[in-house]
């Protein structure tokens, strides 16, 4: 399952604009998508509550997979909500 | 660490078992209102401008039928937390379109740092328990509300 580890950039992480970004995102591909902490556990990154709930902080790493058709496709576009400073989004 | 701090976070006057106001904007003052009457509210109208910004930014309807408005602003002194339901539930712009049914408020002063987003990602944790959104739906004191919050955030 492709998967790869980011950085968060956002000053106040994923959180409020980012994180409404980040859940639409990943729920406009078709794969199903997962985010956490790379030494935590991963939520569903389509649910706007679970995210919340992950607390991920500006420098904290996090680890995305996404399994299925358009998998790459979303972690790209994931990839690059998250390391992209919150004024520029 | 927060479970220690519900008492002061969430007193059982900031919890509110009455009807709040149908709509997302009138709902947010009545839980506004519900801190500012424990007397934690310097400046009502700040607070609400903040929380007011915060919705414009993006809204804190997280979906499941819940609604977490929060703000930091230099009108309130300590981290208040406040709850309130609603039964027919309420348009809160949720990404799921499940209007929100069970509302909390959070509150922290400007200079806190990321208090606000531990006390919200960690309430955010607690309510994904479906048993926990039920037991907040049914409760039928508020002291039930607080012992629940209490426990699911442990």
């Amino acid at each position: 399952m492709p998967e790869r580890v980011v950085t968060i950039v956002p000053e106040d992480g994923l959180h409020a604009r980012p994180a409404s970004k980040f859940v639409e995102a990943a729920n406009g591909f078709d794969s199903e998508i997962q985010v956490g902490h790379v030494d935590g556990e991963s939520v569903n990154a389509a649910s706007m509550l679970a995210v919340t709930g992950l607390g991920a902080a500006s420098g904290d790493e996090v680890r995305l997979s996404a399994e299925g058709e358009d998998a790459e496709a979303a972690l790209d576009e994931l990839e690059r909500i998250l390391t992209t400073p919150e004024d520029e989004l | 660490m927060l479970e220690d701090d519900i008492d002061r976070l969430l007193p059982l006057a900031h919890i509110s078992l009455s009807e709040p106001p149908a709509t997302k904007a009138a709902a947010i003052e009545f839980l506004l209102d519900l801190i500012a009457d424990n007397g934690r509210v310097t400046d009502r109208e700040a607070a609400l401008e903040s929380l007011r910004e915060r919705e414009k930014e993006a809204t804190t309807g997280v979906g499941m039928g819940i609604g977490i408005p929060h703000a930091k602003t230099s009108a309130v002194e300590e981290p208040s937390v406040a709850f309130a339901r609603s039964s027919e539930g309420i348009d809160f712009d949720a990404m799921d379109d499940k209007p929100a049914r069970l509302l909390f408020m959070i509150l922290v002063p400007a200079e806190g740092g990321e208090e606000h987003l531990q006390i919200l990602s960690a309430l955010s944790r607690a309510l994904m328990h479906e048993d926990v959104r039920e037991t907040l739906l049914e409760a039928e004191d508020a002291e039930t509300v607080q012992e629940t919050v209490r426990e699911a955030v442990n």
